[in-house]
Parts: structure tokens; sequence; C-alpha cells
């Protein structure tokens, strides 16, 4: 679908800050998420998930600590760091600042 | 003679798999690093995959099952999915982090994380794109070729080049002597108030 080929690129561009708002909330590890966002437009794969957690943590924007499990083996925990509070608030600020934009031109 | 099942440590699991299973799943992971090729994460990306194929197919052998079979072990790779690079669309095929002038402008740094002994090739790296093991054995031939040279700027590199920041995970620097870190900040400290 023609469509469908423009709308990829906005949901992939969005998936990092949605990801933010995610471990904003509450630290997280990867299944935590991938279900937050599974039946969502953002359903996503560890495949994606795990290249851009570390992308976001070399950019310091979030890190992560290590937390036993009840089974298994150890699970990573994601949350953010001082400047990935802050990115966060600069992107929702950008993000109520374009959706107003958005809902204003053409009228 | 016939290979039953090949034993394999995923990250932090070891799993028993069928021949036909592990081939693919050796396929999945040397495409995955193919695709993560230059990237400064690489490593620990694929360990994290691994943990997850590991997870996955524990969670799906039937019970009584103890060897992963490509039954088991297909749906679980389509649940991970293949490694996509994240930002924008990545542009044609191959490895989007090796090619040049695409990534913005990066500082020189160390760069601890993967480091053997300071991090200067790790950086080196790094800020020009490329696997590290291309700048440690450019490194050992200039070693050899300056007939030693290479050490002291090694040193003075590893003293002045400041730290990436540290970004927790696998941050083992093997031979650094702890006191390094401390000398290279003092350094560097005394030489930025001596320029001002």
């Amino acid at each position: 679908m023609v469509v469908e080929s423009k709308l990829a690129p906005i949901r992939k561009g969005l998936l990092e800050y949605l990801v933010l708002k995610i471990v904003g909330v509450r630290s997280a590890y990867v299944p935590d998420i991938l279900r937050r966002l599974a039946g969502t437009e953002f359903a996503t794969q560890e495949g994606t998930l795990y290249p851009l957690l570390s992308k976001l943590r070399r950019e310091d924007l979030v890190l992560y600590e290590w937390q036993e499990s009840d089974m298994g083996p150890p699970r990573k925990y994601y949350r953010l760091t001082e400047a990935g509070k802050a990115q966060l608030a600069a992107l929702d600020d950008y993000w109520t600042l374009i959706n107003r934009t958005v809902a204003d031109i053409g009228h | 003679m016939e290979l039953i099942s090949v034993t394999a440590r995923l990250n932090r699991s070891t799993l028993q798999f069928e021949d036909a299973a592990f081939q693919r799943l050796q396929a999945y992971l040397a495409e995955a690093r193919g695709t993560l090729a230059g990237n400064p994460d690489q490593d620990e990306i694929v360990a994290d995959l691994e943990q997850a194929v590991a997870d996955q197919c524990t969670r799906r052998l039937p019970p009584g099952q103890l060897v992963v079979s490509l039954a088991v072990l297909q749906p679980a790779l389509d649940e991970i999915g293949s490694v996509q690079v994240p930002g924008p669309a990545p542009a044609a095929s191959g490895s989007a982090y090796a090619q040049p002038g695409r990534e913005t402008s990066r500082p020189l740094q160390q760069v601890s994380e993967g480091a053997l002994i300071g991090g200067v090739c790790t950086g080196l790296a790094r800020y020009m794109g490329v696997n590290v093991w291309l700048v440690r054995i450019a490194a050992v031939l200039l070693l050899f070729a300056t007939s030693g040279g290479l050490v002291p700027i090694y040193l003075v590199l590893m003293l002045l080049l400041p730290y990436a920041p540290r970004t927790g995970g696998n941050a083992q620097v093997r031979w650094l002597p702890g006191k390094f870190r401390d000398w290279n900040e003092f350094l560097r400290s005394k030489l930025s108030t001596t320029a001002s």
C-alpha cells in the first residue's frame, strides 16, 4: 500500500520517543517494553529494541541495572538518566507543538 | 556418523540444539553481526539476542523435550525478528554503520567498553567508524615499524585523551592500572587550567 510506505518511517522515527516514555514511567526490561507496545501501531521485536536501547545507552539517555529473576538468568532493567529525562521533556514539548501545528494547518 | 545434538552457550544460558536448528541459529547470529558491523555495541546486542533466543526456546520447549529442534527455534526467531538498525530508515543495503559520513562526527575519546588496554584503540575505531581489530592490528604493525616508538605515543594518548562516558554493562578494562584514569583526569584538569 502506498500510504503504508509513508507511515512506516514515521513510526520508526517515533519508536525511540515511545521507548523513552515507557522506561520513563518505571524501570522496565525488554519483555515489559515489548508488551507495552504490543497491539499498538508501534508493536516491535527484540531484534529492533536491543539495538535501539544500546544506542540510547551510548547516548547516555538510559542506563540499565541487572536484577535477579525468580526464573532464568538475571534481567537488564532500563531506566532514564537525568539527560534522558531532559530529552524526554523536550520531546514531549515538541510533540505537543507539532500536534498543534498539524491540527491548525489547513484550516 | 551423525551429529545428534550440539550444546551451545547463549550468553548466560546453555541449551542443546539439533544440528539443523544449530545451523539456523548460527546463520541468524551471523546475519545480526553483519547488520551491526561497525556498531560499537555489536557484542552486547548479540549477547542480548542470544539471551532472548535462549529464553524463547526454553519457554517453547514442549514438556519432556530437552533438545531444541528447528520447529521450536524458528518461531522463536520469528518473534525476535531480524536486527534493525535504529533511527531513520538506513540507506541501501549492507551495514548502516560502515558508511562514511553517515554518522554525525564523534569526539575522539577513549572507550573503556571492550578495551584491551586503555581504550585508545576502541576509541580510535569508533572515531573512524572501523572495526576495532583493524586498529589494533595496525597499531601492532606500527609498533614494530617504529621499533617501539609507538609505546610513548600510546601512553600520552592514554593520559590525555578524554574518556567516553561510562555506559555500564561490560566496562571491563583488563590491563589498565586503576590509577590511570585518575592521572588522566588530573593531567587534563591541570592542562585546562593552564590553558585558560
